[in-house]
């Protein structure tokens, strides 16, 4: 009984993380400011991405941008467009990694 | 999670990076094929004038435009008098420029890398001035075209022999089909499948032949443009970031991209819209 008490508590706790960490998980640095969490998440993907050669055009400008509206006081805007950036570097690097096995359809 | 993302972006380059089984002759028979199965009767030849060859209407204006004095004219004979004031032909690789023309792009087995013309005339400019050579457009641009205007009527014909050349063409052609950026396009999407159909006002160009008549002289640009500034402005368009001209992805690019015309004729009429 009490192996599959454990057993269940067990595949309970592990169903409980893998939903928890869905697509949409922003793995953020433990940060209980929002802003940090999201701003720093932005960062450091769009760093990755930008090493692999495969940066969207407009991020850079978006994480200067959510800084620019952090410091000004417009705190939601400023969210908004970090998580928005951070979106675009986890989608730069989903291409990238599937680019280099890239070739013709024909 | 982060360390999941890194293990699979550096596996789909090393991926790239595999040489084996690399047949530049079959590559080139199919990407040739492909353009004369969407473009049936479009002849290989034509393809040194690329988009010119698809539209009647386009081609007429291109051609009125040679006729008078083409807008690059003045450029390139500053580049031929700028390749002899920095002394260029001092240079071995570039003591025959036609040959020069020829030679580039090529892999450097000792170096580890492509060297494409435009690399050598701003590394034999440092040589003799002292000075860096920007590597877009201008003086590199200039001399580029002029010298390639020494080759006009020879064929394209890239080498790809080694094992590290065949890595590099392979990381060239994954560059050139990878799709990028917000639009998730890739240069083939618009250049290869696509070639000959209308994006807004303008006809998207073949991939075939794009690589005949660089530097090329742009009504958009006002001026002479190398290759990699164009490969910039393709980035743009997609939303991705664009890399430095002559970085290495973009030389691995040009290396596959230029392999892909061999055949074609160099030619000396750069004008594009």
């Amino acid at each position: 009984m009490k192996k599959l008490l454990l057993t269940t508590l067990t595949v309970f706790a592990f169903s409980a993380q893998a939903d928890y960490l869905d697509g949409a998980h922003n793995w953020n640095t433990g940060s209980s400011d929002p802003f940090k969490a999201a701003i720093t998440a932005a960062e450091t993907d769009y760093a990755t991405a930008l090493a692999a050669s495969m940066a969207w055009r407009d991020t850079g400008k978006m994480i200067k941008e959510a800084h620019k509206l952090q410091t000004s006081g417009d705190t939601a805007a400023a969210l908004a467009v970090a998580k928005a950036a951070h979106n675009q570097a986890v989608n730069a690097l989903s291409q990238a990694a599937v680019a280099g096995s890239a070739g013709p359809r024909f | 999670m982060k360390k999941l993302i890194t293990a699979v972006v550096s596996l789909g380059l090393m991926i790239g990076t595999a040489s084996a089984g690399t047949d530049v002759d079959a590559d080139r028979k199919a990407f040739v094929g492909h353009f004369k199965s969407i473009k049936p009767n479009v002849e290989f030849a034509d393809y040194t004038i690329g988009v010119y060859a698809y539209d009647e209407g386009s081609r007429d204006q291109f051609e009125e435009i040679l006729d008078g004095i083409p807008p690059y004219e003045e450029a390139v004979e500053k580049g031929e008098a700028e390749f002899e004031k920095f002394g260029l032909a001092k240079c071995t690789a570039l003591a025959d420029p036609a040959a020069a023309r020829l030679a580039h792009p090529y892999y450097d087995d000792a170096a580890g890398t492509v060297v494409t013309l435009e690399g050598t005339i701003r590394k034999c400019y440092t040589e003799q001035t002292g000075k860096k050579m920007a590597p877009m457009k201008g003086k590199v641009a200039r001399i580029s075209a002029w010298i390639s205007d020494q080759a006009a009527g020879e064929k394209i014909n890239v080498k790809v022999e080694s094992d590290g050349a065949k890595a590099a063409y392979e990381r060239g052609k994954s560059t050139f089909y990878a799709k990028r950026g917000q639009f998730n396009m890739s240069c083939a999407d618009c250049h290869v499948y696509n070639a000959g159909k209308k994006a807004r006002a303008d006809i998207l160009s073949p991939a075939l032949g794009h690589t005949t008549h660089v530097p090329m002289y742009r009504a958009k640009w006002g001026g002479i443009g190398t290759l990699h500034r164009r490969y910039g402005g393709c980035y743009k368009n997609m939303r991705a970031k664009p890399l430095m001209a002559q970085s290495p992805e973009y030389r691995d690019m040009e290396f596959f991209h230029q392999a892909m015309s061999n055949g074609l004729e160099i030619s000396a009429d750069r004008y594009r819209k």
